[in-house]
């Protein structure tokens, strides 16, 4: 587990960034943390490094939206307005991640049962002053896990 | 009665028309995986050129999968949007039987076979009647393994299509007494789509707009436990 802290919104994406620069086609990143933990902010720094131009903006109403134009296609998915796990599994994720995307899904912690078995949890949490954020990266599976170490040294501006 | 089959269970996209007289006017494309931004062009264009008006359309036949989920949501909402609007039934046939029914005409075991991603295949076994094919077993999801174990418990000799019969030719090909169909079957067909719901409308078949489902053959029943949002939405 790779603890670190965001000093601002700006900060949350600068972090992301960083972390966008290990993402590889296939790759499954679980955000979570409450409303107005950044969420939304971490993916615009993660896609924004990814090389996409265009505003990336919540899909809590889409449900889902796809960014082609990247270095890694990005698929940035919202949970949150769904209730049973069937619902998730009707997005089709796998068959976008064998096609070469990399998904990065909101709220994704609570449905983990029904997605692929390898990847990377991103929990951003309330810190002591308003902007502050405290943020956990936590791998499951063999491909994130080997990546850890060089995570941690690249985020080493904001590892506590 | 003139039926519009569409099919986009795999990724292909395609529709054809066909009634009575047999299929009229059919288009596919396999490349590019752009199934939203093709169908509606695809249909439109092929109507104009078999000089059909959509009002002609007595129903509308879906490939309602298993397959790609991306691809048959977008076939299954088009098909549902164009029998509201044109207040037409509608008629659901699975990929896999869609498969099957154009290699009729082989005493051998059918079995269809689509790529499901993830080292995973959708899969149904089939033996030739009279006039089409008859399922012999369930509609299955499982691995090549998976496949191949249970053709070699059959001992029959079988002709496998699909892309996923393709994709994993390597591990069902050391079962022995096996064939692999041409690549022209690796995808199921919107012609053979409009040819078994025209059987289907004969014998007045069909399902209201509101009933018919894709069939996506992967399940999980339960609920999402959602706490925090729910405690978030409380405060």
């Amino acid at each position: 587990m790779i603890r670190a802290h965001s000093k601002s919104v700006d900060d949350t994406r600068a972090l992301a960034g960083e972390l966008a620069m290990f993402a590889k086609p296939g790759d499954v990143i679980l955000l979570s943390g409450d409303l107005g933990a950044g969420k939304t902010a971490f993916a615009q720094g993660f896609g924004r490094a990814l090389g996409i131009d265009e505003p990336i903006t919540s899909p809590t109403f889409t449900l889902m939206r796809q960014y082609d134009d990247a270095r890694v296609p990005l698929l940035h998915v919202d949970v949150y307005r769904l209730d049973r796990m069937q619902e998730v599994v009707e997005l089709g994720l796998p068959e976008m991640l064998d096609a070469g995307m990399v998904a990065l899904v909101e709220w994704g912690d609570v449905v983990a049962p029904v997605l692929p078995a390898d990847f990377l949890h991103v929990d951003l949490d309330f810190g002591d002053g308003d902007d502050e954020r405290a943020v956990r990266l936590r791998s499951v599976g063999a491909s994130w896990s080997a990546r850890m170490n060089a995570i941690g040294r690249a985020l080493e501006r904001w590892t506590v | 009665m003139l039926i519009l089959g569409i099919e986009t269970a795999t990724l292909q996209a395609g529709c054809a028309i066909g009634g009575h007289e047999g299929v009229l006017a059919e288009f596919h494309v396999s490349r590019g995986r752009r199934h939203a931004e093709v169908l509606a062009p695809a249909i439109e264009f092929t109507c104009r050129q078999a000089l059909i008006e959509l009002k002609e359309i007595g129903a509308i036949a879906v490939d309602i999968g298993p397959g790609l989920f991306t691809g048959l949501r977008v076939g299954v909402a088009t098909a549902k949007a164009m029998a509201q609007a044109l207040r037409v039934p509608m008629i659901g046939v699975s990929s896999l039987d869609l498969l099957a029914f154009p290699v009729r005409h082989t005493s051998k075991l059918i079995v269809a076979a689509i790529d499901a991603r993830r080292s995973e295949l959708f899969y149904a076994f089939y033996r030739q009647v009279p006039g089409g094919v008859q399922r012999q077993s369930g509609y299955q999801v499982g691995t090549a393994d998976d496949l191949a174990s249970e053709l070699l418990a059959t001992g029959h000799e079988s002709l496998l299509v699909g892309d996923g019969a393709h994709r994993y030719a390597g591990t069902l090909g050391e079962v022995g007494g096996i064939e692999f169909g041409d690549a022209g079957f690796a995808y199921p067909s919107a012609s053979a789509l409009v040819e078994l719901a025209h059987a289907r409308a004969l014998r007045e078949e069909f399902v209201p707009t509101w009933e018919l489902e894709p069939f996506y053959l992967r399940k999980a029943d339960a609920e999402i436990n959602w706490e925090r949002r729910d405690a978030a939405e409380a405060s």
